[in-house]
């Protein structure tokens, strides 16, 4: 089975890849803070979806693609387009210069974010590794 | 941009000087524009100190104005420091105050006879005695001024003990503690017998487009305001992104001899957001509010926070890891009115001959200089200011202390100036920036290590290497090297984070002009020629351009750790994208008269 971002089974296979990557937990172990995606229609997505994942303490304690109707509540948002999304995922864009460059908004405490830069990087090194497709056109 | 009001301490003649129409349209104003009205002046035989030595406060055409974080003014000259072209600008509220009284710039020449100050009150001006205030701290100088002159509006820019020591790092320092921090012009100021320059106007800002102006000034601050990095820098000023920096290997510790130090995350801007902060203080009309106030332990009133480079000079560069005290050395250094890289530069290579038995306790008036000694760093900072004893051999600066005990190549500076707290092994960029930029061993003519993380532009057109490339990304730091210097002359702030498009539409409503990206960038060049014709003219080569010995070799440990740099394979493919001549360090003929610097060429080679 594919991973197609963004997709309950996608978010799945990340919570599992999470939870069991050794890296992850030490990298991660002193994190606290659940985050939300906020991923804007851009391209094949055709509307506003939101992800939120609980990470506490290099693990992820669970997660869902929320409902319409549901909040976005979440100690970090990270909104960016679709597009700019795949590009992370998918290694062409740069985790640190999407940030740098207004490519993705950084909603949260940045002082708490700056001090885990590591552990930022290599949540992203998890997604990228169960990310198998993405939307097309 | 308006006149420049021009004052012989000498004689105590005031004339203005009308900047020619065609010098502000290829040079846009602040550094490049200053490098142009400077040119001739600026000979081999001048001596800084001299009488005829000039120094130049300008402002950008958009300084002062509401748009987005444009407080900034430039101060320019020859520099004592180097001997080479002089810049250093300078945020707050003087340069805004300055405009309003109809002056865009103030040229001073000449020596006064006596201790003096500058008032200029609304296109008026007055040569007044400083005598009564020698000695005083460049805070107590803004305090005292504005007293005697009995309106605490006015702004001062002034001179601490350091530049009437004429020391090589004297600053110069106005408002909340914003500086012209580097290249030594606080000690050309000294050398005039000038302790300050009060400014006050009430006089309209020229702007070309008004209305397009505001239009686009509420876009860029609305930008701002969503920006990540406006929203880090404000939350923890500019040491923001320290512990990423000490995470990648470019934070130097150990006077850039090692890569790792234990707790080196107690010196970040997160630290003290989270520990001592108290409030934000921004210059004017900025969203950004980098600057910091802070309250220590056993301080009766709240005082300036260190920015990252105060932070990492007096911090892991000394093997200390205790914000509070770093915090204490900054001010120090601010009211003696010292730059406190090239001052805290200079201790790291004091502490590093030290322990290379280069200098030993009979040279430090017995003091024992060991990595980490708070004490020893706080009893040498007043000794270097007031030149006493071992602390006047540290007030020539590195260079000079090196030559002196016989460990020159020891000295991480370039033609000079000391280097910032950016190591080039980590970010390799950085390799070319200091090595070639126009007033020595600075990362104020192109913050390229940010580039080299991430903050790209991509209508500049840089491309995105890795932060350990080599000569591939020569043409690149070329590039930031030209849009950085028209930064530097609208005098705009690096931490405003906008993109190039808005800044180029905001010059073009300033102005009265019609920029593309490319011609603003080819602005840019222009200038960065210019200085470099201006630096060739005072004997600099392509032998100048150069990296301390010991950043040439890899670090044991650390985000950068293995890492050599190919410097001379870099700085080969910079010289090809500049149209530089290898043998001799001169931009071509061709490459200058493209620029419209045919005037240069007749200096250059005949």
């Amino acid at each position: 089975m594919e991973n197609i971002f963004p997709s309950n089974e996608w978010l799945q296979s990340l919570i599992d890849f999470l939870n069991n990557d050794p890296d992850y937990a030490r990298i991660a172990k002193k994190w606290e803070g659940d985050i939300a995606f906020s991923v804007k229609a851009d391209g094949p997505l055709k509307e506003d979806m939101n992800i939120y994942l609980d990470l506490w303490h290099g693990a992820c304690r669970g997660g869902k693609i929320l409902e319409e109707t549901e909040e976005l509540d979440a100690a970090f948002v990270l909104e960016a387009p679709y597009g700019n999304l795949v590009k992370i995922l998918s290694g062409k864009l740069d985790p640190m210069q999407a940030m740098m460059t207004r490519k993705l908004i950084v909603n949260g405490s940045m002082t708490y974010m700056m001090r885990n830069i590591p552990t930022v990087l290599d949540f992203v090194r998890c997604a990228r590794s169960v990310t198998d497709k993405v939307l097309e056109e | 941009m308006q006149p420049i009001l021009k004052v012989d301490l000498s004689t105590e003649e005031v004339s203005e000087y009308d900047i020619p129409y065609e010098w502000e349209n290829d040079f846009i104003g602040g550094a490049s524009l200053a490098a142009r009205i400077l040119y001739e002046y600026l000979t081999q035989e001048l001596d800084p100190f001299s009488e005829e030595s000039p120094l130049l406060f300008l402002n950008g055409p958009m300084s002062g104005t509401s748009g987005p974080t444009v407080s900034r003014f430039v101060v320019c000259g020859k520099s004592p420091a180097t001997g080479l072209w002089a810049e250093s600008n300078c945020g707050g509220f003087w340069g805004v105050e300055l405009r309003k009284t109809g002056y865009d710039g103030i040229w001073v020449t000449g020596k006064a006879k006596s201790p003096k100050f500058l008032w200029i009150n609304d296109g008026n001006l007055e040569i007044r005695s400083s005598e009564k205030f020698i000695g005083l701290d460049t805070y107590e100088i803004q305090e005292a001024i504005k007293e005697e002159l009995n309106n605490p509006k006015v702004k001062v820019a002034g001179i601490g003990i350091a530049g009437e020591n004429l020391i090589p790092s004297a600053l110069i320092l106005t408002d909340h503690g914003r500086v012209a921090g580097r290249t030594g012009l606080g000690a050309v100021m000294g050398s005039k017998n000038l302790k300050a320059i009060a400014v006050k106007g009430s006089k309209n800002i020229p702007v070309a487009n008004e209305i397009e102006y505001k239009k686009l000034r509420s876009r860029a601050n609305q930008e701002l305001n969503k920006d990540n990095i406006t929203k880090i820098v404000r939350e923890m000023g500019t040491a923001a992104s320290a512990e990423y920096f000490d995470y990648l290997g470019t934070m130097p510790k150990k006077y850039y001899r090692q890569g790792v130090m234990e707790g080196a995350d107690n010196i970040s801007g997160a630290t003290i957001s989270d520990t001592i902060l108290t409030k934000f203080a921004p210059c004017h009309a900025c969203v950004v509010a980098c600057g910091r106030v802070v309250k220590i332990s056993g301080a009766d009133k709240e005082q300036k926070g260190p920015e990252y480079e105060t932070l990492v000079g007096f911090g892991p560069n000394l093997l200390i890891s205790d914000a509070e005290f770093v915090t204490r050395m900054g001010d120090l250094c601010d009211r003696f009115g010292m730059d406190t890289i090239s001052v805290s530069n200079t201790l790291g290579l004091a502490f590093t001959l030290f322990e290379l038995g280069h200098i030993a306790e009979k040279d430090t008036d017995g003091l024992q200089l060991n990595w980490g000694d708070k004490e020893v760093v706080e009893q040498l900072i007043p000794m270097i200011a007031k030149k006493i004893g071992f602390g006047a051999f540290l007030a020539e600066g590195a260079l000079a202390l090196g030559r002196r005990f016989g460990a020159e190549d020891e000295a991480v500076q370039v033609n000079g100036l000391e280097l910032a707290y950016h190591d080039p092994r980590g970010v390799s960029g950085m390799a070319l920036v200091y090595a070639t930029s126009p007033r020595g061993g600075c990362h104020n003519q192109s913050d390229y290590f940010l580039a080299e993380i991430g903050k790209s532009e991509e209508s500049l057109g840089i491309k995105n290497f890795d932060r350990q490339a080599g000569a591939e990304k020569a043409e690149n730091v070329a590039i930031h090297q030209n849009y950085r210097t028209m930064a530097n002359a609208l005098v705009i702030c690096f931490f405003g984070s906008i993109n190039p498009e808005l800044i180029v539409d905001l010059t073009n409503a300033a102005c009265g002009l019609d920029l593309s990206i490319a011609d603003y960038l080819e602005a840019g060049e222009r200038a960065w020629n210019l200085k470099r014709a201006i630096n060739n003219n005072l004997g600099l080569r392509r032998e100048n351009d150069r990296l301390p010995k010991s950043l040439l070799e890899p670090l044991s440990d650390g985000g950068a750790a293995g890492y050599k740099i190919e410097f001379e394979e870099m700085l080969k493919a910079y010289y090809q994208a500049r149209s530089w001549d290898w043998d001799t360090g001169i931009p071509s003929c061709e490459k200058l008269i493209s620029l419209k610097l045919d005037f240069v060429t007749e200096d250059l080679y005949t």
